[in-house]
């Protein structure tokens, strides 16, 4: 076996020779193989005879053309042929080579290497060149011409332009996703059922926002999980559950609810019940608190009387006992009080009283509270609270004092004289809010017309409905355009417009429109000009919105984070303490974290080295950090540097495990690929499972199953790459809990770089990350433009994402001077016209 | 004739009734739909299609015999009412989902090309597939009804990532498809389907609806007006997105003027249900009375139903399987996670089985619902082990005299499934002359006899 020979072929397993490929560990190669190599071989002398003229040219022939030439083709990348004089001439080929330089991708683990200084002088020299070509020839890229708004900024748009908050779930389906964000305008697609919803949401927002009499009395449901489904969960509701519930309560509903006019509202308290459908908790008297804003509306019992304490609670048990006259199933279905509440956002919170009696289901050996599934089958373990339903408006009266009103109500008519000039007033103010630029006369006409048409039929306010509605179902809502301006030559890049740059401002930072503040800049022609826009960019970023929406949007795609509403850790065997107040804690800590890492404007670095972060009693038992009481998030230093940073974060570790085990290959790729800014091709055909136990059957661990497959040269290229990355953070089990065994083996976390250095454990990996960190800083870079302009990036914007990288490095790579850069980079201030 | 908002809301009855569970929707307040009910009978022109995700156990569910002589597997047992109204259809394949060097990514191909018989381009980016049966069906009829077709399903397909190595999440999550490269998203909110179906407005009073309805088409005409601007403005490589724009509106204006035609139509005083329902149980009961709604009402002649996405990890503790349903189908042949499986399976077909039991009591012309309706019931997976796309267990229901059922009828091995789905188009009145990798009709599903 020729070692060379193995060397290139087995980078070249995917996807043209992926059938070849499990053929060559140990048999010899078929003979058209080994010709190429042949050949490879061949060319790579000849190449070398050329004049080595510049230090990227001498760096491919010494380590990279004998696989990446015109035979062998491995990878498809051939740099025997690239133009090594005028890099920029190759400049695709090129930035592979500077990414695989950079990350020490390259060349493969056992090849022969450059040294530390030869990859880094290479790569700058070629970063060089391939800049300054870059920015002689702009190519700003071009982000579709329609660029919808995904259902999140449509939520935040319509609370800044009418003062409602609404349930983005409830109103829309959700977004398609590309490139890893939903912000992609080429995934946000159109289609029938669609402008059905936005038909309909535009009709129930406007009712909602201008207050309507005669709206008719509905129900909404919240449930105790944020996702609102009915998959099962455990939820425990032994103790306060948060910030907002009164003191003395035990878990509960908070929701927060949009109440459109002044009136009477219905209130409804559903109990959990178990799988056989009996409410649980009812030998005991549960007190149930309603509250609006805090002020108590409502109290309510259930349980505790006779029926359920008498001697024949054992026959209401059992299952033949008619359902309808069960009282164990029907016990909460007068629950509900009713009671006046003023229109407004207001926070109803419904909860328990908590008892001193309370039997909670105690703590584990460790210290851990068991939250077994015993729930699901015993009706005499604590009652809880499994959703809350709003209903109304009963004896509806418009306010006028609704934060919608006020909003839209930039004036009010005195006498029906004035009615059509005080209509086209609040109609042209939205519509210059809505469709971010001053409203053409068309566009005032076509508002005006809805306005009149009827205001023919009904009231003032009905006109005024029907012209907001008409807003909100128009494209110049709905979608954000850029047309090529008349006159520009097709192919050649322009500066956006004043008024087309707010907009990808304020959808970047804010996810939503811009306020009038940035509008009018905008429209003044001011907003171009540096010192106007990093004014405009740092008041942005004050506002509590940008955190939000970054922190929600950016961080959860970026990371994946969204998906710990989805993770199914195995209940039964493995991780029978996981509970969804865990899964809530999870998220609540990366939340917290990112908001911080803003709002303090940390290094980008930081993400992976801050000691901070915010645990709950819960979350810091899971991670055994002593001396953390109640259910109450606080800032906490952490002393065990295996937690720092993103790396440490249960949330990060739970969603790149499956359900009963982790996944090395899983957290080495995604560490390639959000860390190191060095994805992996994709997996090649018929991938086999990974063994679970050895041919006499003893389960194997983790680390040994994937020792086993990577037996399989097809499968060695890569995971030799994945693995040894994710292995480092097997101490990490597959809910991020601390562990030192796994299938009965002490764990073994040690791990290696691309580079090869070796690693032992979480906080070797994180601190040899960090000694390249500038690849870590432009991976965010890249992630973060990506987001910011919706479309997927192309080697020709690498040059940007360095210059970024470098302006903020300059600020120790702050994440508002990271912002501010971006801001101001030809990607996003420019656009390329169509060809 | 429209009977008011006031009448017995279903809560009352609910409260009435002393139950507060899981009572279907429809068991006592739909009204007879009289002008359903006057119409003749006519061809077979409704189509359901009710798919399941994460295959099955396919010798348990494989039922044993040939021809009109046979016998409900252990998994079908609970078809037995409606047997002499069955066909199934055994050695149906999807060979085109087979990696054919693409990799991993079964579940995806599967469900991507299940009613179209394409092999999925693989991609999370840029999708493409086939036009897929139901909406070749819907096409046809979409003149007919308000709403040309409904795509329902259990699960929230909302997701990061891929959903499995290197396909987009659309393949998995959804089986319906308007165009190649257009698959149509699914709804699991019964809210939602119901707004769909009986309009935003929420009043059941003629001219309240009427008014509505004229709103939404001005609405609607300046909104078109608009976008041709917008087309007129922008270059042609810009202008797909403008002609997806301009196609929607088209047909939701083809909605709304159908709606206006029928607006003396009577609409069923059913409460706007509050959301999705607590348990998986009365969350799909509702879907399918939804469901048996639409078809009532001939809101539409087309739904696609799933009981979850490809790869679905919901949990039925409620039938004894507290574990994630995908990775207890890779059971490896641990017999009790077969029967965990199986019990999944078994259950999916209680619940459809009820639905069955209340179209089958649904007067329509000169018979019932389900004899003027065909559902394919099935999955794009047999052994969900090993990801093999064939013999696909697969179920025909209902047809009236358009089926002969009470059959099992068992095809050459790796017969393309795509035939069946030629056969139905077809039989309901769709003249189709091939669908993806098909080859031919079957002449049997309507004669006796195999």
């Amino acid at each position: 076996m020729h070692p060379r020979w193995l060397r290139c072929d087995s980078l070249q397993i995917l996807p043209v020779f992926s059938v070849v490929a499990p053929y060559q560990r140990g048999a010899s190669p078929p003979s058209v193989r080994r010709r190429d190599l042949h050949h490879g071989l061949l060319a790579q002398t000849a190449t070398t005879t050329a004049p080595a003229t510049t230090p990227a040219r001498q760096l491919v022939n010494t380590y990279c053309v004998s696989c990446h030439n015109e035979r062998v083709k491995t990878a498809n990348l051939m740099l025997d042929k690239v133009d090594a004089d005028r890099v920029s001439n190759s400049a695709n080929e090129w930035e592979k080579v500077v990414v695989k330089l950079r990350s020490r991708a390259m060349p493969p683990p056992g090849a022969r290497r450059p040294d530390n200084e030869t990859y880094d002088k290479v790569a700058m020299w070629l970063e060089t060149e391939l800049d300054r070509a870059a920015a002689a020839h702009v190519n700003p890229g071009r982000p579709a011409a329609l660029h919808r708004l995904n259902r999140a900024e449509y939520a935040n748009a319509v609370r800044d332009l009418l003062g409602v908050e609404v349930e983005p779930r409830m109103m829309l389906p959700p977004d398609e996703q590309a490139h890893g964000f939903d912000t992609n305008a080429d995934a946000l697609s159109i289609q029938p059922a669609l402008l059905d919803r936005y038909l309909s949401a535009a009709a129930k927002i406007t009712r909602l926002a201008v207050g309507d009499p005669t709206i008719p009395p509905g129900f909404e449901r919240y449930t105790a999980l944020k996702d609102n489904s009915n998959e099962s969960t455990w939820f425990s509701q032994n103790e306060r559950i948060g910030e907002e519930f009164p003191l003395g309560s035990r878990g509960g509903i908070v929701a927060r609810h949009y109440f459109p006019v002044d009136g009477d509202y219905v209130f409804k308290v559903r109990m959990d019940r178990t799988d056989t459908g009996l409410i649980r908790g009812l030998s005991a008297r549960n007190d149930i608190e309603i509250r609006v804003d805090g002020a108590r509306v409502g109290q309510l019992t259930i349980g505790g009387t006779p029926e359920f304490t008498g001697a024949n609670t054992n026959s209401i048990e059992n299952p033949d006992y008619a359902a309808s006259r069960n009282p164990l199933m029907t016990a909460d279905s007068g629950l509900e009080v009713r009671a006046p509440v003023k229109a407004g956002m207001r926070q109803v919170i419904a909860t328990l009283v908590k008892t001193d009696n309370l039997e909670t289901e105690g703590l584990a050996l460790n210290g851990t509270p068991i939250w077994s599934r015993e729930h699901t089958t015993k009706p005499n373990n604590p009652a809880m609270i499994s959703s809350l339903l709003i209903g109304g408006p009963y004896g509806a009266r418009v306010s006028q004092t609704s934060p919608g009103r006020e909003r839209i109500y930039v004036c009010h008519p005195a006498s029906s004289r004035e009615e059509t000039a005080c209509a086209t007033k609040i109609l042209s103010t939205l519509a210059r809010r809505a469709y971010r630029r001053t409203p053409t006369n068309d566009d005032i006409q076509t508002l005006v017309g809805f306005y009149q048409a009827a205001r023919a039929g009904g009231d003032f306010d009905a006109g005024i409905r029907a012209g907001v509605e008409r807003v909100l179902v128009s494209p110049d809502f709905l979608l954000r355009i850029e047309a090529d301006p008349a006159g520009v030559a097709p192919g050649t890049a322009y500066n956006l417009s004043d008024v087309e740059l707010a907009s990808r401002l304020s959808f970047f930072l804010w996810s939503s429109i811009p306020d009038d503040e940035l509008l009018d800049t905008a429209v003044r022609g001011k907003l171009h000009e540096p010192s106007v826009l990093e004014r405009e960019v740092r008041r942005m970023l004050s506002d509590k919105r940008a955190r939000t929406s970054l922190v929600q949007n950016f961080f959860e795609e970026w990371l994946q984070t969204r998906n710990i509403w989805l993770i199914k850790p195995d209940l039964n065997q493995k991780f029978p303490w996981f509970d969804d107040n865990l899964r809530v804690a999870f998220a609540k800590e990366i939340e917290l974290f990112l908001d911080a890492q803003l709002k303090e404007d940390r290094s980008i670095v930081d993400l992976l080295t801050s000691n901070q972060t915010f645990l709950n009693e819960q979350l810091a038992r899971h991670y055994g950090v002593s001396g953390v009481y109640g259910s109450h998030f606080r800032p906490v230093t952490l002393t065990d540097e295996n937690r720092f940073g993103l790396l440490g974060k249960a949330a990060v570790l739970s969603v790149t495990s499956y359900s009963t085990r982790t996944a090395p290959t899983i957290r080495g790729k995604y560490l390639l690929e959000n860390i190191l800014a060095a994805p992996p091709p994709a997996p090649p055909a018929n991938v086999p499972a990974l063994e679970e136990s050895s041919k006499d059957g003893k389960p194997r661990s983790v680390r040994d199953m994937l020792e086993v497959h990577r037996k399989n040269p097809a499968c060695a290229s890569c995971h030799a790459r994945m693995d040894p990355l994710g292995l480092s953070l097997e101490s990490f089990d597959a809910i991020g809990q601390w562990r030192t065994t796994d299938a009965g083996t002490p764990i073994n976390a040690s791990g290696v770089l691309l580079d090869g250095t070796r690693v032992d454990g979480p906080a070797a990996l994180r601190r040899a990350l960090v000694t390249q960190k500038e690849q870590f800083v432009r991976t965010v870079t890249g992630k973060l433009l990506t987001y910011a302009i919706g479309r997927g990036l192309e080697y020709d914007d690498a040059p940007a994402i360095r210059g970024i990288a470098r302006a903020a490095a300059a600020d120790d790579d702050k994440w508002s001077s990271t912002i501010l850069a971006l801001v101001k980079s030809a990607p996003f201030r420019m656009r390329r016209a169509g060809s | 004739m429209i009977v008011t908002k006031k009448a017995i809301s279903r809560r009352t009855i609910l409260r009435g009734m002393g139950a507060t569970v899981a009572l279907p929707l429809l068991d006592a307040m739909i009204p007879p739909l009289t002008a359903a009910a006057n119409t003749p009978a006519k061809p077979v022109r409704r189509l359901g299609v009710v798919y399941h995700p994460n295959g099955v156990i396919y010798d348990k569910w494989l039922p044993k015999g040939v021809g009109a002589d046979f016998e409900l597997s252990p998994t079908l047992a609970g078809l037995q009412p409606f047997k002499d109204k069955l066909i199934v259809v055994t050695n149906l394949y999807m060979d085109l989902a087979e990696a054919l060097g693409d990799g991993g990514g079964d579940h995806s191909r599967a469900c991507g090309g299940y009613l179209s018989g394409v092999h999925v381009k693989k991609s999370d980016t840029v999708v493409e597939a086939g036009i897929s049966m139901d909406q070749i069906a819907a096409r046809a009829f979409e003149g007919e009804t308000q709403l040309s077709s409904l795509q329902l399903q259990m699960d929230d397909n909302s997701l990061v990532g891929s959903c499995d190595v290197g396909y987009s999440c659309a393949y998995s999550s959804t089986i319906s498809w308007l165009t190649p490269t257009l698959p149509l998203m699914t709804e699991n909110n019964p809210r939602v389907v119901f707004e769909r179906l009986f309009g935003a407005s929420d009043s059941t009073d003629p001219k309240v609806r009427a008014a509505r309805l004229r709103q939404d088409r001005s609405i609607l005409d300046s909104v078109t007006d608009r976008v041709k601007q917008l087309q007129r403005r922008l270059g042609a490589a810009d202008n797909t997105r403008v002609n997806d724009y301009l196609t929607s509106l088209r047909d939701v204006e083809r909605r709304i003027q159908k709606a206006e035609e029928q607006s003396a139509k009577e609409v069923p005083d059913v409460e706007r249900p509050a959301g999705i329902p607590e348990s998986f149980d009365e969350h799909a009961r509702l879907l399918y009375d939804l469901q048996l709604l639409a078809y009532q009402s001939d809101m539409t002649r087309v739904i696609t139903f799933m009981y979850g996405r490809e790869q679905s990890p919901r949990t039925y503790p409620q039938i004894g399987v507290p574990e994630p349903h995908h990775p207890v189908t890779h059971h490896q042949n641990d017999p009790v996670k077969m029967e965990k499986c199986t019990a999944i399976q078994r259950y999916h077909l209680k619940l459809f089985t009820d639905y069955l039991e209340k179209l089958q009591n649904t007067p329509d012309g000169d018979g019932s619902l389900l004899d003027h309706m065909i559902i394919q019931y099935g999955a794009a997976i047999s052994n969900s082990d090993r990801h093999t796309h064939g013999p696909l267990p697969t179920l025909l229901v209902g047809g009236g005299g358009t089926l002969k059922g009470g059959r099992h009828l068992v095809y050459p091995v790796h017969t393309p499934l795509t035939n069946l789905q030629l056969t139905l188009l077809n039989l309901l009145g769709v003249p189709t002359e091939k669908i993806g990798d098909s080859t031919g009709q079957f002449k049997e599903l309507s004669e006796v006899g195999v």
